[in-house]
């Protein structure tokens, strides 16, 4: 090793049209180091690493790298149907003449796997992987490359707590061996417990760099947030009685299967369901909403209040029409409540929309902009908003504060707690154990289609064993 | 939206007229020369007006249904054949009715639309029901209109005293009424701004037209949200159908008065160029077809007497679709750095 | 048995421009980008083909031609597609229609006669050669998309551009490419069409064979030698309209030339949502 450092940012500045992601930063890593850089949506830290990796070019600035980079991407860019080889290999195909040398690829791909202490069967059709597996895919695509830098970008969202650790177990040796690690992340847990230095960035700027030895959870997260985390509302204790009532749930194969599951929630509470992306809750999540057929029951006790608020998975592609305005947007889904005869009361919807935008701080030009134009944030809080505006009885929330800054997520979650309080029941799947702990009444696990353990509020509030116990029971061991 | 969009037709209309300049410039013809024979042609008269608004006519009706269709997210490419079948039920009916008039008229249109309906109907269900790509499907689908309609008028519904293709005349109590004297300018016309103004109306206050669009941009979004889409394909594609098809009717009770497997030449497929320049908006799209029509009858004055060909007028169309969809692009993005 | 060889023969000689076009049309979407111009390409590679043939009296350089208008034809969507992201269905339909309204303008502007060109000096007995390429271009495909790095890129930009970019390659260029590939070998069944089987252009010879491509194209599941071997089945219905010709009193020939289309219906509605298409099939990058 050398004293060059591995990477080196000078006066970096990059502005897209009306915001200035990335103001002036300067950012060194070295050699064997693990620097996790944390900040809020929107914070640029993205961008930085993209800027780093050579995905973007920095208006001002230089970027100098001694090697190659390498980024392992938030949501993996593989190719689901091809083999584990051919994604590990694709652009660098080992050749004899014109066609690829198989044996060389797969040879190739077992030696870069063993000598990285990964286990990996080379000829797998990447899709029928668990996803931990993908992601040590993604991750042999470019240590194939053999980087100097290694850049992360939200490694572990979709892993299990088991998978995390056997993730950075490797990460750890790479960067014994010498490589430089940046791991983007906002689970500040990992960066306690992985990193050597943590950066912060807040509106483009960095704020605060320290060792990780220094520093402290608390001290992060104000320095992300620049001040305090804005508080939750607080809940009320009222009478329940049952409004939804599974029994039974069969339904969907492989990945999306689920396969007997029973539970109900109760007027006042908000039930979270735990577990890591892939277990079967998309299927639950439909299945409850209507949108498949499955075996078992399904059952909505919902007086005279209308049944059913979503919040969908996916805002963009399953709950908003992004070029559409904000009141056609409030329509989304209520066009049998806004129906007169055979028209549509778009005067009403627009005075829906007024309210959404007040109680939510939608912030927008006005109430006809496309929502494409938002924010991710403000998209969240109209699609919120919508769900809850009818005072539902049951209100199906899935990742409610997903890739939403802190204070729009506060906001979010706060007015699921004061549905809750008027009487909603709320059933909450969230991929996030953190955000089930400060918002559920009930937590539920789900683990390859089938409920595997259940946690009740008076337990996890005041003991941190549950914690435990809730994130083994996700990575499917008792 | 935005200006760009605003101003897409008038953005259309010049393009044309630079792309019309070269290609006459091509076939060694000035321009001036061109487009004198070309106004001439088309707007020269009470006669060439009349022309040009029988093609303006019988081009709205499946840019109509084409426009519905889209704003529906289904491609429907087969008005041609939807207009066809449209017009041989209509052919057939009108050459054996027996009852009065203006009833005798409600009922062709009604074939009409029928037929169409019925011709969109097997792509909505083969859509709806076997995810079969309609695009294609409508496409094939003209095809097998055209070679039923010849073998039909070829066979059992040739007219006695005909000589090529064609059913026999109807009685002139079922012809539309003229709206100017001394040419062949039909009521087909007033009926087809109706239903551009129905639409209009659709597509903006009622629920129907809500869904309908919805599920045109957001399939996903419009499905959790309680629509059913597949639903919505095949009464789209229905409908869409039976407004080219009684676009058909009209041009059989309007201006032929008998079926002719001639009856169109591709107003079927104009009509897409017509629906885009008109952005799927029904009454941009009334604009757009009057623009269409002058080319289509003054083309041919300008193929006469300036030796421009008129099939200039199909490159011309298959250009402005490229650009305004390229356009589409270049607001976008527009609108991304006015939203920044 | 003299029957069943030439329905064989004539089924031969009916796939080969369908052939042409599907493999085109896998090629093109494999790579992710749905080619609805398929029929305009034919149309550019047919009329081109006739007039080069018209003007220099040699087949073989208007066969060359004919690929290479195909290709530019392809090189227009492929840049519309890639550079644009316009949409590719309706960028497909343009391009059907300047090229067909091109090829029509053209035989009025250089023959001097609408309807059809003049006749010109044909491949005549050497079209087999074209025939007998369709099938040997089909394995060729077959083989550069399996085995080769090329092809290899080519599936995943189809199934995943974004996986192509983290890979150091440019997904846009393999997508432009590929659609001029498409082309081209559009345009050679287009040449088949004019100056193989025939020996001249004629307005709307195409015929709608682009869009029983496309459907050969999902009956082939994306597949060159399914493809091929679909565009044989729409070929053999193709020919069945010549050979059953007044062989069936009830049918009427005219409703006959409907066979093929109805053959390339029932398929579509047989086979799609039992198929899976490239994951990113049609969805600009």
């Amino acid at each position: 090793m050398n004293d060059r450092p591995a990477l080196e940012l000078r006066g970096i500045r990059k502005a897209f049209p009306g915001i200035v992601a990335v103001d002036g930063v300067d950012l060194t890593l070295q050699p064997g180091e693990i620097h996790a850089l944390v900040g809020e949506n929107g914070a640029g830290k993205s961008t930085l690493a993209a800027i780093a990796f050579g995905e973007l070019q920095p208006d001002e600035g230089s970027v100098a790298a001694n090697g190659t980079v390498g980024l392992v991407h938030q949501h993996f860019e593989l190719v689901g149907r091809l083999r584990v080889w051919e994604n590990v290999l694709l652009g660098r195909e080992p050749r004899r003449g014109w066609r690829i040398d198989a044996e060389a690829a797969r040879a190739r791909v077992l030696d870069v796997a063993q000598r990285n202490g990964l286990e990996i069967d080379p000829d797998a059709i990447v899709e029928t992987l668990p996803v931990g597996v993908q992601q040590r895919v993604e991750l042999l695509r470019e240590l194939d490359r053999e980087p100097s830098v290694l850049l992360l970008d939200e490694p572990t969202a979709a892993l299990a707590p088991s998978e995390i650790e056997a993730f950075f177990a490797t990460i750890v040796r790479l960067a014994q061996r010498g490589t430089a690690i940046m791991i983007v992340t906002h689970k500040l847990q990992e960066v306690i417990a992985y990193s050597s230095t943590v950066t912060v960035m807040r509106h483009g700027k960095i704020t605060a760099t320290m060792p990780t030895a220094r520093t402290s959870i608390d001290a992060i997260a104000q320095a992300m947030v620049g001040g305090e985390v804005p508080a939750l509302a607080a809940r009320e204790e009222r009478p329940r009685t049952p409004v939804l009532r599974v029994r039974d749930l069969r339904c969907g194969q492989d990945e999306r299967r689920i396969d007997g599951i029973s539970l109900y929630v109760a007027s006042g509470e908000i039930v979270g369901i735990a577990g890591v992306e892939g277990n079967g809750q998309s299927t639950l999540a439909d299945c409850i909403s209507g949108m498949t057929n499955f075996d078992g029951s399904v059952e909505i006790e919902h007086g005279d209040r209308p049944k059913m608020g979503v919040i969908p998975q996916d805002r963009h592609r399953e709950g908003l029409v992004m070029g559409w305005s904000i009141v056609d947007n409030v329509i989304l889904g209520r066009q049998e409540a806004l129906r007169r005869g055979a028209l549509l009361d778009r005067d009403r919807a627009r005075v829906e929309a007024a309210l959404i935008e007040e109680r939510f701080d939608v912030r927008a030009a006005n109430l006809d902009v496309a929502v494409r134009t938002l924010s991710g944030g403000n998209q969240q809080k109209i699609v919120v908003g919508r769900a809850l505006i009818d005072q539902p009885a049951l209100i199906l929330a899935y990742n409610p504060t997903r890739g939403i800054d802190v204070g729009a997520a506060a906001l979010v979650q706060s007015r699921l707690i004061e549905a809750r309080n008027g009487g909603a029941a709320v059933l909450l799947i969230s991929f996030e154990l953190d955000e089930l702990l400060t918002v559920a009444d009930r937590i539920v696990v789900m683990y390859r289609g089938r409920i595997v353990g259940a946690f009740d509020r008076t337990h996890f509030d005041r003991t941190h064993f549950d914690r435990t116990a809730i994130g083994r029971l996700m990575a499917g061991s008792q | 939206m935005n200006a760009l969009n605003r101003f897409g037709p008038l953005f259309a209309a010049l393009l044309v007229i630079v792309l019309m300049s070269l290609a006459m410039v091509v076939a060694r013809t000035s321009p001036i020369e061109g487009f004198t024979a070309l106004l001439t042609g088309a707007l020269g008269g009470p006669n060439q007006l009349g022309e040009t608004l029988v093609a303006t006519s019988a081009l709205l009706f499946p840019a109509l249904g084409i426009c519905l269709a889209f704003r529906a997210g289904l491609f429907n490419i087969g008005a041609e054949g939807q207009l066809l079948i449209g017009a041989l039920f209509a052919g057939a009916a009108g050459a054996q009715l027996s009852i009065p008039g203006p009833l005798g008229i409600v009922v062709l249109l009604v074939l009409g639309a029928i037929g169409g309906g019925i011709w969109g109907g097997i792509a909505g269900w083969m859509k709806a029901r076997f995810d079969a790509n309609e695009i294609i499907s409508t496409l094939m689908l003209n095809f097998v209109a055209a070679a039923v309609a010849l073998a039909l008028v070829s066979g059992p519904l040739k007219g006695p005293l005909a000589t090529g293709a064609e059913t026999a005349w109807l009685a002139p109590a079922y012809w539309l009424p003229i709206l100017i004297p001394h040419t062949r300018l039909s009521a087909g016309l007033l009926l087809a701004l109706v239903i551009a103004a129905i639409l209009q109306w659709v597509f903006r206050a009622t629920v129907f037209g809500y869904e309908l669009t919805a599920g045109g941009e957001a399939p996903e979004a419009a499905r959790r949200s309680g629509i059913n889409i597949s639903r919505l394909t095949w009464i789209a594609l229905t409908l869409s159908g039976a407004i080219a098809g009684i676009g058909g009717a009209t041009i059989v009770t309007g201006e032929l008065h008998r079926f002719n497997t001639q009856l169109s030449p591709g107003y079927g497929f104009t009509a897409i160029a017509v629906a885009l320049v008109g952005d799927l908006q029904p009454l941009w799209i009334c604009v757009a077809a009057f623009g269409f029509g002058i080319l289509e009858s003054g083309g041919l004055a300008m193929q006469a007497s300036a030796q421009v060909p008129k099939d200039t007028i199909h490159i011309i169309e298959g250009l402005i679709i490229l650009v305004l969809a390229a356009r589409r692009y270049v607001a976008t993005r527009v609108e991304k750095v006015q939203a920044a | 048995m003299e029957f069943l060889l030439a329905l064989i023969v004539l089924t031969l000689i009916k796939a080969t421009p369908i052939i042409y076009a599907a493999l085109g049309g896998v090629i093109s979407e494999r790579s992710g980008v749905i080619n609805i111009g398929l029929e305009g390409m034919m149309a550019a590679g047919a009329f081109t083909a006739v007039l080069v043939t018209y003007a220099t009296g040699q087949p073989l350089l208007g066969v060359l031609a004919g690929v290479l208008a195909g290709a530019f034809a392809g090189l227009i969507l492929g840049v519309a597609a890639t550079r644009f992201k316009v949409d590719q269905i309706v960028a497909g339909m343009g391009i059907n229609l300047i090229f067909a309204g091109g090829a029509a303008y053209g035989l009025v502007l250089v023959f001097n006669q609408p309807g059809a060109s003049k006749q010109v000096a044909a491949l005549g007995g050497n079209y087999w050669v074209l025939v007998l390429l369709a099938f040997a271009l089909a394995l060729l495909l077959h083989w550069v998309l399996m085995k080769t790095p090329w092809g290899l890129r080519i599936r995943a930009c189809g199934e995943n551009p974004r996986a192509v970019t983290a890979a150091g390659v440019d997904p846009l260029a393999l997508r432009t490419l590929a659609v001029t590939i498409s082309g081209a070998l559009a345009g050679l069944g287009g040449v088949f069409l004019s100056i193989g089987e025939l020996n001249l252009y004629s307005d709307g010879m195409t015929a709608g064979r682009g869009f029983i491509a496309l459907a050969a194209v999902i009956f082939g599941r994306w597949n060159p030698l399914g493809a091929t071997a679909a565009s044989v089945v729409f070929g053999l219905f193709e020919a069945l309209q010549y050979v059953l010709q007044g062989k069936i009193p009830w049918l009427p020939a005219d409703a006959m030339q409907a066979l093929p289309y109805i053959a390339a219906l029932v398929a579509l509605a047989g086979v799609t949502g039992k198929v899976r298409a490239p994951a990113s099939d049609g969805v600009p990058y």
